[in-house]
């Protein structure tokens, strides 16, 4: 087995991107492995079916291959930069195929739901998903609605307002009011937002 | 649709995090956000609050030919700067090499200078000793790096039937806190399932890691802190991973 793979599975995500930078393939397999199944997992939520996940998690890995020189420490880890690269391709594409979601959507948002937490109950494999589970759990079921309507399902929330029939004022004021219910969650806690 | 000011920019910055303004809304944020750079930060810190979403979803396990169709584009787009560029490994073992020859080429030059003029004989001592210092230095180094690689290299080999089969696998010991399962050759498992990694304390299993056979080397952390003594096992279990192990071991070995 080859040491120097291994040699890389210790270096630090910011060490690995730096190597990506260089063009470093195994640096950028080592990233792959580390992020590969929360960027699918993530494309997956968006996109809702195998193909089109695979789709988009693969052009956003190869946008990271190509632009790691576009990543900035200051912004956050690159765990969280990768997962923006997933989220802003696959806002893009949902909303190239906006019409065809439109329905299926409806449906969804409209569906009572009995826990807030519902669409978040599972098995979470470590200690940060564990927090922003925790965190999302905390917000009433129509705030996280809104959250999940817009940035997984890449409505404006202009559409969510005709969506769900609320005014464009109620629909603002839930967003406000779900992203200061998270960032609270950490706070009281004396824990600084993930990033 | 109105001015952007101050006022609009705290109304629309939620929905601008979560990228839920309209096209035109959006560019309109970000020229009042160009000309308002003192007002980025805050802006910042609204965005890592709304890409914890990015957490939420379930968990799905990446098809392996995911990983092989990005891996194919990278390594053909790696292929023509392979020979321009280095790995950092290589640039350490290049910088050591180079900085071997230059204190050699320096030891040289010293004997030069002590046969061509002895009245330089009180700076050459001096420079003897700086090169000695400096060789140490390297000397050093060097062990460090032998000892350390030492550390990352220490492992157990896994045995079972997957190793029987010719899979080779090994739990690799890290700079004490980091314990990873490496393995090559390892059998795919059908579509549905996943390999989970158990940590076994006495005759309790404790679930420590997921992951998915895939391309040439499989690389797994071992979630669970492990003492001398515990055993570490793979199983074949439904996706998502169990509670307790629903299948025999494939693969395992104690610590």
């Amino acid at each position: 087995m080859a040491d120097r793979g291994r040699q890389y599975l210790i270096l630090a995500d910011e060490d690995l991107i730096s190597l990506v930078e260089a063009s470093d393939a195994e640096a950028f397999a080592t990233l792959y492995d580390r992020h590969g199944r929360a960027a699918f997992s993530l494309a997956y939520r968006m996109m809702g079916e195998r193909q089109a996940s695979e789709d988009l998690a693969q052009d956003a890995f190869l946008k990271v291959w190509r632009n790691a020189g576009s990543y900035r420490a200051e912004r956050g880890s690159v765990r969280t930069w990768i997962l923006s690269i997933v989220h802003n391709r696959g806002i893009d594409q949902l909303r190239s195929h906006a019409s065809r979601r439109r329905t299926q959507d409806k449906i969804e948002a409209t569906a009572p739901r009995s826990q807030p937490s519902e669409a978040f109950a599972e098995t979470w494999c470590n200690s940060q998903r564990e927090h922003v589970r925790e965190a999302l759990n905390t917000l009433p079921s129509d705030q996280l609605k809104i959250l999940e309507l817009a940035y997984f399902s890449g409505y404006t929330h202009v559409e969510i307002s005709e969506l769900l029939s609320l005014p464009l004022g109620t629909v603002k004021g839930r967003m406000r009011l779900g992203l200061k219910k998270i960032r609270n969650f950490f706070e009281s806690r004396g824990a600084a937002v993930p990033r | 649709m109105s001015e952007m000011n101050n006022e609009r920019f705290e109304d629309l910055k939620d929905a601008y995090v979560l990228d839920a303004l309209p096209e035109e809304e959006r560019r309109s944020f970000e020229e009042y956000l160009a000309g308002h750079p003192e007002r980025q930060a805050e802006l910042d810190e609204l965005a890592a609050v709304a890409g914890l979403l990015a957490f939420a979803p379930h968990e799905q396990e990446a098809p392996p030919e995911l990983r092989r169709k990005v891996m194919e584009v990278v390594e053909a787009e790696a292929a023509p700067r392979r020979g321009r560029r280095e790995s950092v490994f290589a640039r350490f073992l290049g910088y050591i090499g180079t900085r071997s020859l230059a204190f050699g080429a320096a030891a040289l030059l010293l004997i030069g200078l002590l046969s061509w003029n002895l009245l330089l004989q009180g700076l050459v001592e001096n420079l003897q000793g700086e090169v000695r210092n400096a060789q140490g230095q390297v000397n050093d180094l060097q062990a460090q790096v032998r000892d350390e690689q030492d550390q990352q290299t220490q492992t157990i080999a896994l045995g079972g039937t997957w190793a029987d089969q010719g899979a080779d696998a090994e739990v690799a010991s890290i700079n004490e806190d980091r314990i990873i399962l490496v393995a090559d050759g390892l059998p795919s498992v059908p579509e549905g399932q996943t390999c989970q990694i158990w940590v076994i304390k006495g005759d309790v299993p404790e679930p420590s890691g997921l992951f998915h056979p895939g391309g040439d080397e499989t690389a797994a952390p071992i979630t669970t802190p492990v003492k001398k003594g515990d055993t570490i096992a793979v199983t074949v279990e439904p996706a998502g991973g169990s509670e307790q192990p629903t299948s025999d071991p494939v693969l395992s070995a104690e610590l």
